[in-house]
């Protein structure tokens, strides 16, 4: 699938250039606008990965705000061991949990799943993805949490195990054994018509 | 013995050669498995999200924009408030400094001292009769604003230094902080204060 991403206005020039380090030094140097461009470089990562833990757009929607703004509050906190990405990350995956240990992820509705560019297929392959994803994506958030979220940044977000073993704050083995066992129960599942 | 699940993984992912695996030759079990772990990752591909509209972003971008500078907002006033209330507790310390120092100086030489522990000389001066303060109108006010002032508003307000009068003030039992009060009330009316 394309990536949809609008440029956003360039507040200045010279900001769009910096790497992550850079743009975090500016914003904590006062320059607003250098948040504006992270939340331009990984808001689409960020709204992707809630929309798994919620499936539904709106709230999808508000968990990356919370997301942005958690990591604006801590920015003082990042060292830049990690990528930024990781460290939003990081931040994602708690604040998803968190939503979704205390409500219920409600379903997709029809509304929810009308932007899919699908100019390429035909009205009944659209159809049966459709059908395949919404069964995929509610077995995965049957998961248990560290399943789902190794299983979501593996699979979606092409994440390495080091990376989701820095975001869940585990091992590369204890990762992949998670990954290895997420696949397991969703086979159980979506039973042999998913193979 | 079987493949690990991270082997498992390792091949499935082809991150790892079958050809590193001999046991996969002759297990039909772990070859199940890996085939299975391989179907797997291809159906859970089809669980891709639904992109949301191209405008959404720009929209999302200016809500989080707003979110920011909301948070800033009360940064700003935590760090503020304390320019306001600092200058403001100066000016009431210094009220209650002074109006006690007032009252005290006013106090009858001749009243024997009360307390538990030997006062110290006071070392005031008692501005209010002192001809070079005569109609200083600032000395003056502030002597009415701590004219009402009790004995605990100045130990709250840290005032009284050890060894001073008025840290044996605050070392006074109820009965003699009373009589204190009226012998330094009647000094004031005779004073004309």
């Amino acid at each position: 699938m394309r990536t949809v991403t609008q440029p956003m206005r360039p507040s200045e020039p010279a900001l769009v250039d910096l790497d992550e380090r850079e743009l975090v030094e500016a914003c904590l140097g006062g320059q607003a606008a250098a948040f504006d461009v992270i939340v331009e470089r990984h808001r689409r990562a960020v709204y992707l990965l809630c929309y798994r833990f919620v499936s539904n757009h709106e709230d999808a929607s508000d968990l990356s705000q919370d997301v942005f703004l958690r990591a604006y509050r801590g920015l003082r906190s990042f060292r830049g061991q990690s990528s930024l990405a990781t460290w939003l990350y990081r931040i994602g995956v708690n604040v998803c949990l968190n939503r979704v240990s205390a409500k219920k992820p409600h379903s997709e509705s029809i509304a929810d799943r009308q932007f899919v560019d699908a100019r390429a297929e035909s009205a009944s392959d659209r159809l049966l993805k459709d059908e395949r994803g919404t069964r995929v994506r509610a077995a995965i958030a049957q998961l248990p949490r560290k399943q789902r979220v190794t299983l979501v940044l593996r699979m979606y977000h092409e994440m390495s195990h080091q990376e989701i073993a820095d975001v869940l704050g585990s091992s590369v083995g204890a990762v992949k054994a998670n990954f290895f066992h997420a696949l397991g129960n969703l086979k159980k599942m979506l039973g042999d018509e998913a193979l | 013995m079987h493949l690990q699940p991270d082997e498992l993984v390792d091949l499935a992912e082809g991150t790892r050669a079958e050809a590193s695996a001999p046991h996969l030759a002759e297990c039909a079990v772990c070859r199940l498995q890996l085939a299975e772990l391989r179907a797997m990752m291809s159906a859970a591909a089809d669980g891709d999200v639904p992109e949301p509209s191209p405008l959404f972003w720009d929209h999302f971008s200016a809500r989080v924009r707003q979110a920011v500078s909301a948070e800033d907002a009360p940064r700003r006033s935590f760090w503020t408030w304390p320019r306001v209330v600092i200058p403001v507790a100066a000016v009431a310390t210094a009220v209650l400094a002074v109006g006690l120092t007032l009252n005290t100086g006013r106090a009858d030489p001749s009243v024997p001292t009360v307390g538990p522990a030997p006062l110290a000389p006071v070392a005031s001066v008692d501005l209010l009769s002192d001809p070079r303060s005569a109609g200083d109108t600032a000395l003056t006010l502030v002597a009415e604003l701590s004219s009402d002032m009790d004995v605990d508003t100045a130990h709250e307000a840290g005032l009284a230094a050890r060894g001073s009068a008025e840290h044996a003030i605050t070392h006074m039992n109820g009965a003699e902080l009373r009589e204190l009060q009226r012998l330094l009330q009647e000094e004031l009316a005779h004073s004309g204060a």
